[in-house]
C-alpha cells in the first residue's frame, strides 16, 4: 500500500504546515491567541489596571456636556486606559475586556456544543440512513424555515429573568446552530460511506459505533475543524447583535454589543464618539481574527463546503 | 414539466406542514409567558373583574390549544372578538388581531412589508452585482493587486457587524458630511426620489456587507470552477479568456451563488431587523421587536409565520432555479 | 518520411509547485507527418498529458515551457495567446482523456460542438449547430439531430467520447492529439472509436498523436512510437522497431505487460516491478535503473551517467536511451 511509502505525512500535519506558511492565517492565529489570552486573563488585566467594570466615577464626567467624559479620547488617562463610559463614568477598559470575554465564551461554547451535536447527528444520519436520515432531514428543514433571529429576540424578551441570560443565549444559538453543521457533515459523510474502506469495515462485521468513530470521524476531522472555526465569528456576531438589540446579556455584565448600542446617542450628538470606538474595534478584531484563521484552516485542509441540496 | 409541477406541489405541501408545526411551536412558547398580555389592556385601576373581562374579550381565558385552534379557524373562516355592540370582526383570512395596535395582524404586515421589501430588494440588487463582479475580477487576477484589494475589502466586510457599519455610515454621511437623511422612510408611491434618497444609506450599508460574502463565495467558486477539466477543453477549443471565464467558468459558479442569494433575500424580506433598527425604519423587523416588547402575541405569531413563509418560499424558488440552472438536477 | 506537420524539439516543462520545481517533461523530441500516427506510450505520470498540453499551449500558469513546437514549420512556443488561440482547436485539436469531465455539464453537446466551430468560423449560431449535428452524426451518434440537444450526463461513456471527438474534428484540424481516448471504455467501444479515428485520418489526412497505455492498440494503428519514462524518451522508432527490436528494458517490460490474445490470460499481467519515480527525483544516472533487471550487466554507468538516445538497428531512426549496447534478451 502506498501509505507505507517513506516521507508521506499525515493530512493533519500537512495542513498544519500549510497554515504556518499562509501569511494571513498566521496573522489570524496570532490575533486569536492574543484575544483568547486577553479574554482569559481579563479579570487579571482589570485588576492590573486598578479598576473594575462597575464603579461609577461621576467626577470624571462633564455635566455641561450631558455627562460625557472630561478630557480627550473619551477620558483616556493613566488610570482609565480606554477612558470611561459617559453617563456613569465606569472604566471602559474593564468593560471592553470583560465584554470580549463574554463574547468569546459564548461563541466558543456554542461552537463546541453545535459541533459535537451536529457532527454526531450528521454522521449518524449518513451512516444509518433510512428513517433516521429522513426524520433528521425534515427536522433540519424545519429549523431552516425558522426565522431564527426573530425567534431569538422573542425568547430573549419573554423567558423569565430567572434563567441566566448567557445560558439562554448559548441554548438558543446552539439550538439553531447545529443544523447547518449537521447538513454539511452529513453530505461529506455520505460520500465517505460509499467508499471501500467503510464497506470493508462493515463487511468484516464492525459495529456501527466502531465504523463511525474509527473510520468516519477521523476522516471527517478536517471538514469538522474547518466548519467549526468558520462558525465562531458568526456566533460572536450573533451574540453582539442580540445584545445590541437588548435581548442579549443583561446589564451590568459587560457586553460589546450592548456598549455599542448604548453609544449610539453619544456618537450622533458628537459628545463622545470614543465610546463606540473601543468596543467596536474589539468586536471587529475578534470577528476578523477568527475569520482569518478559519479561512486559513479551510485552505489548508482543502475542504470544499458546497451547499448541497 | 409535469415532474416539476409535482415537485412544486409536494414542496408546497411540506411547506404547509412546516408552517403548521412552526405556528404551533410559536404558540406554545409564547403562551408560556409568565406575564399576562391582558394586563396591558386592562386599564387602570386594574380590578380582578376588569382583568377577567379583558382576558375573556381577548379569548385568553381559553386553553392554549383552543386558542391555537381558534387561530387556525380564523385563517379559514375569520373570527370575531367579544359580543354585542363591542364586537370586533377580523375577516378571513384572519391571522389574529393586535389589541395594543387595534388592527388586524394582516393589515399591520401589509403596512410594514413595503418598507422591509424596499430595503431588502434594493440592497439585494446592489450586493449581487458588486459581489459577483468583484468576485470574478478577483478570481481572474488571482494573487495580483486587484485580487488582494477585493479579498481585503471582503474580509473587512465580513468582519464588521452590520449594526456597527450602519452606525458608522450614519455618522459619516449623515452627521459629518450631512449628505443623506439619517432616518425615516418615504413610500415609493409618494415620491420615488425621496424614497430612494432615504434608502441609499441602508442599501449601501447592507449591500457592502453582504457583497463581502458574495465576493468570497464567487471568488472561491470561480477558482474551483476554473480548475476543472472542461475549462481546459474550452481553452483547447480556442476560446478567449473572457469567454472561458464568463461562459464556462461563471456558468458553473452560478448555482451556489444563486442558492445563497435566494436564501439571504428570503431571510431579509421577513424583517431586516438590524438595519431597520439602526436606520429607524418602520419595517417588519421593527414591528416585531415592538410587539415582543408589548407582549403582543398575535403580531409575533403573524410576523414569525410570514417570515417563515418567505424563507420557505425562497428555498422552493432556489430549488426550482437550481433545477433550471443545472441540467443534472431533476425534480422528478 | 514525408515532411512532418508537427515537430517537437527538446520540449521541457517545469511546474513551479509548493514542493519546489517539478520537471514533468525533461527534453523530448517527436514529429508526425500528415496521415500518419505517432503513438506515445508510458506509464502513468510519465508526462504524456503534460506534453500534449504543452503543444497546445494550455498548461496552467505555473508551468514553464521550453523547447520548440513547430506546426508546419511555424514556432508555437512563445507565440502570443491571441495567435495561439487561432491555432488551438482549429489546426491542432485535442481529444481529452476523460470525456465526462472534459465536457461542460451545463451546455448541450450540440452547443459545445457548435461553439468549437463558431470560435473559428464567422457563422450564425444556427449554421454552427447544423455543422455540429453533422459532425455528431459522422462520429456515429444515432439520431444526432435530437441527441445534440442532450446534456453530457445523458450519454454513455462511449457516446461521450464520440462527442469529444466530434468537437475536436469540427474544424478539420491538421493535427489531432488523442489523449487515451479509449481508456475508460469497454473493448468493443474501444475498437469502434479507434476505427472512427482511422477513418477520419484516411479521409482528411489528419496527423494523429495517439497517447495510449494499450500497446495492443498501438501495434494496430501507429506508424511510429515514442516510449516515455519519467518525462524523458526511453526509446523511439517505428512500430515494428518497437515490437520486434525493442532496445530499452523498459519497452520490453511494457511489452511483457501487454495482454495477449494468443496466451490464456493470467490472473495478473506481468508488470514491471516497482513504480515510476516522481519527476525530477532521480538526478543522476538512468531514471529506470532502480527497476531495471540489466543494471548488473552494465554496472556503475547506470547509476552515474544519464543515458542519451543513441541509434539502434532498425528501420530508419530507431533510438534508445540505454547503456546496454545490444538488444537485451528477455529475462523472466
Ligand atoms: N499542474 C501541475 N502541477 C504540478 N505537477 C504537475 C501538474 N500537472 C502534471 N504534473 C506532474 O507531471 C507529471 C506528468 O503528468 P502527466 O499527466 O503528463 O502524466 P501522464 O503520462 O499523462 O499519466 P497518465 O497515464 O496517468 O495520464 C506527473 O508526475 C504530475 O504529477
Ligand atoms: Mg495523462
Amino acid at each position: 500500500m502506498s501509505s507505507s511509502v517513506a516521507g508521506v505525512v499525515s493530512p493533519t500535519r500537512q495542513a498544519l504546515r500549510r497554515v504556518r506558511r499562509d501569511r494571513s492565517a498566521r496573522f489570524g492565529l496570532v490575533l486569536v491567541v492574543v484575544l483568547i489570552v486577553v479574554a482569559a486573563a481579563s479579570p487579571l488585566l482589570v485588576k492590573l489596571s486598578g479598576q473594575d467594570a462597575f464603579t461609577y466615577h461621576i467626577d470624571l464626567l462633564d455635566p455641561v456636556r450631558g455627562n460625557a467624559p472630561r478630557g480627550s479620547f473619551g477620558g483616556v488617562s493613566a488610570e482609565h486606559w480606554f477612558g470611561v463610559e459617559p453617563l456613569t463614568g465606569r472604566d471602559l477598559f474593564s468593560i471592553v475586556v470583560l465584554g470580549l470575554r463574554t463574547s468569546l465564551v459564548i461563541a466558543i461554547v456554542v461552537t463546541l456544543v453545535t459541533t459535537v451535536i451536529g457532527t454526531l447527528l450528521g454522521i449518524t444520519a449518513a451512516y444509518v440512513g433510512g428513517w433516521f436520515d429522513a426524520v433528521l432531514s425534515r427536522f433540519l428543514d424545519f429549523l431552516f424555515g425558522f426565522p431564527q433571529l426573530v425567534f431569538m429576540i422573542a425568547l430573549g424578551i419573554i423567558v423569565p429573568t430567572s434563567v441566566p441570560r448567557p445560558l439562554l443565549l448559548i441554548g438558543v444559538l446552539s439550538f439553531f446552530g447545529w443544523a447547518g453543521l449537521a447538513r454539511l457533515i452529513r453530505a461529506q459523510a455520505r460520500s465517505l460511506v460509499t467508499r471501500e474502506f467503510v464497506e470493508a469495515a462493515r463487511s468484516v462485521g464492525s459495529s456501527g459505533w466502531w465504523v463511525i468513530t474509527r473510520e468516519l470521524l477521523p476522516n471527517l476531522l478536517g471538514p469538522v475543524l474547518v466548519i467549526a472555526t468558520l462558525a465562531i465569528p458568526g456566533y460572536i456576531g450573533a451574540e453582539a447583535a442580540l445584545s445590541f438589540l437588548g435581548v442579549g446579556v443583561p446589564p451590568p455584565t459587560p457586553s460589546l454589543g450592548r456598549s455599542i448600542s448604548d453609544s449610539i446617542v453619544w456618537v450622533y450628538t458628537g459628545t463622545d464618539p470614543w465610546f463606540m470606538v473601543f468596543p467596536g474595534i474589539a468586536l471587529f478584531t475578534a470577528v476578523l481574527g477568527f475569520t482569518l484563521l478559519g479561512d486559513g484552516v479551510r485552505d489548508a485542509f482543502d475542504v470544499r463546503l458546497r451547499r448541497t441540496h | 414539466m409535469p415532474g416539476l409541477v409535482w415537485f412544486v406541489i409536494r414542496r408546497l405541501f411540506s411547506a404547509l406542514l412546516v408552517m403548521l408545526a412552526l405556528s404551533l411551536a410559536v404558540y406554545l412558547v409564547f403562551y408560556a409567558i409568565p406575564t399576562d398580555p391582558a394586563l396591558l389592556a386592562c386599564g387602570k385601576p386594574c380590578t380582578p373583574d376588569r382583568l377577567e373581562q379583558a382576558r375573556h374579550f381577548m379569548q385568553l381565558d381559553q386553553s392554549t390549544m383552543q386558542q391555537y385552534l381558534n387561530f387556525l379557524k380564523g385563517i379559514v373562516a375569520g373570527r370575531s372578538y367579544g359580543e354585542g355592540a363591542a364586537v370586533l370582526h377580523c375577516d378571513a383570512p384572519c391571522f389574529g388581531y393586535s389589541f395594543p395596535l387595534a388592527r388586524p395582524v394582516s393589515t399591520l404586515i401589509a403596512d410594514r412589508f413595503p418598507v422591509t421589501a424596499s430595503i431588502a430588494l434594493g440592497a439585494a440588487v446592489l450586493w449581487l452585482v458588486i459581489g459577483v463582479s468583484l468576485g470574478v475580477l478577483a478570481a481572474l487576477n488571482r494573487g495580483r493587486l486587484l485580487d488582494r484589494l477585493a479579498v481585503g475589502f471582503a474580509l473587512i466586510g465580513v468582519s464588521t457587524p452590520s449594526f456597527l457599519f450602519g452606525l458608522l455610515a450614519i455618522l459619516v454621511f449623515g452627521f459629518w458630511l450631512n449628505m443623506v437623511p439619517v432616518n425615516g422612510y418615504v413610500p415609493l408611491t409618494e415620491s420615488p426620489v425621496d424614497w430612494a434618497w432615504h434608502l441609499v444609506t441602508p442599501w449601501l450599508v447592507l449591500a457592502v456587507l453582504q457583497a463581502s460574502s458574495y465576493i468570497r463565495l464567487t471568488r472561491a467558486q470561480m477558482l474551483e470552477e476554473l480548475n476543472l477539466d472542461h475549462i481546459t477543453t474550452a481553452r483547447a477549443k480556442g476560446a478567449g479568456e473572457r469567454r472561458v471565464v464568463v461562459t464556462h467558468g461563471l456558468r458553473g459558479a452560478l448555482v451556489p451563488i444563486i442558492t445563497l442569494f435566494g436564501l439571504d433575500l428570503g431571510g431579509l424580506l421577513g424583517g431586516a431587523i438590524l438595519t431597520e433598527k439602526v436606520f429607524s425604519m418602520q419595517g417588519l423587523g421593527d414591528l416585531l421587536i415592538d410587539s415582543v416588547g408589548n407582549l403582543d402575541v398575535a403580531v409575533v405569531v403573524g410576523v414569525t409565520l410570514f417570515a417563515a413563509f418567505l424563507v420557505i418560499l425562497a428555498n422552493l424558488v432556489v430549488d426550482i432555479v437550481h433545477g433550471a440552472l443545472d441540467p443534472r438536477v431533476s425534480h422528478g | 518520411m514525408a515532411d512532418p506537420i508537427l515537430e517537437v524539439h527538446d520540449l521541457r516543462v517545469t511546474f513551479d509547485t509548493e514542493g519546489g520545481l517539478v520537471p514533468a517533461v525533461d527534453g523530448i523530441d517527436f514529429a508526425v507527418a500528415p496521415g500518419k500516427t505517432l503513438a506515445i506510450v508510458g506509464e502513468s505520470g510519465s508526462g504524456k498529458s503534460v506534453s500534449s498540453a504543452a503543444v497546445m499551449g494550455i498548461l496552467p500558469s505555473n508551468a514553464e515551457v521550453k523547447g520548440e513546437v513547430l506546426l508546419d514549420g511555424r514556432e508555437l512556443v512563445g507565440l502570443p495567446d491571441d495567435e495561439l488561440r487561432k491555432i488551438r482547436g482549429n489546426d491542432i485539436a485535442l481529444v481529452f482523456q476523460d470525456a465526462l469531465s472534459a465536457l461542460n455539464p451545463y451546455y448541450t453537446v450540440g452547443w459545445q460542438v457548435a461553439e468549437a466551430y463558431r470560435l473559428h468560423h464567422a457563422v450564425s449560431k444556427k449554421a454552427a449547430f447544423k455543422r455540429a449535428v453533422e459532425l455528431l452524426d459522422k462520429v456515429g451518434i444515432p439520431d444526432a439531430a435530437r441527441r445534440a440537444k442532450s446534456y453530457p450526463h445523458e450519454f454513455s461513456g462511449g457516446m461521450r467520447q464520440r462527442v469529444v471527438i466530434a468537437m475536436a474534428l469540427v474544424n478539420n484540424p491538421r493535427v489531432l492529439i488523442a489523449d487515451e481516448p479509449t481508456t475508460a471504455l469497454d473493448v468493443t467501444v474501444q475498437a469502434q472509436i479507434m476505427q472512427l479515428l482511422a477513418d477520419v485520418q484516411e479521409e482528411f489526412g489528419t496527423a494523429l498523436v495517439l497517447i495510449s497505455h494499450d500497446l495492443g492498440v498501438v501495434a494496430e494503428v501507429a506508424d511510429d512510437v515514442l516510449v516515455m519514462y519519467a518525462g524523458r524518451a526511453a526509446e523511439r522508432g517505428t512500430v515494428r522497431d518497437l515490437f520486434y527490436r525493442a532496445a530499452h528494458p523498459y519497452s520490453l517490460g511494457l511489452l511483457g505487460a501487454m495482454p495477449r490474445i494468443d496466451v490464456p490470460p493470467k490472473p495478473r499481467l506481468t508488470t514491471i516491478p516497482g513504480s515510476p519515480p516522481s519527476p525530477g527525483s532521480i538526478k543522476t544516472g538512468c531514471p529506470f535503473q532502480p527497476r531495471c533487471a540489466y543494471t548488473e550487466r552494465v554496472g556503475e554507468r547506470c547509476i552515474t551517467e544519464r543515458p542519451e538516445l543513441t541509434p539502434r538497428p532498425g528501420e530508419g531512426d530507431h533510438e534508445a536511451a540505454c547503456h546496454l549496447g545490444r538488444r537485451p534478451e528477455v529475462v523472466s
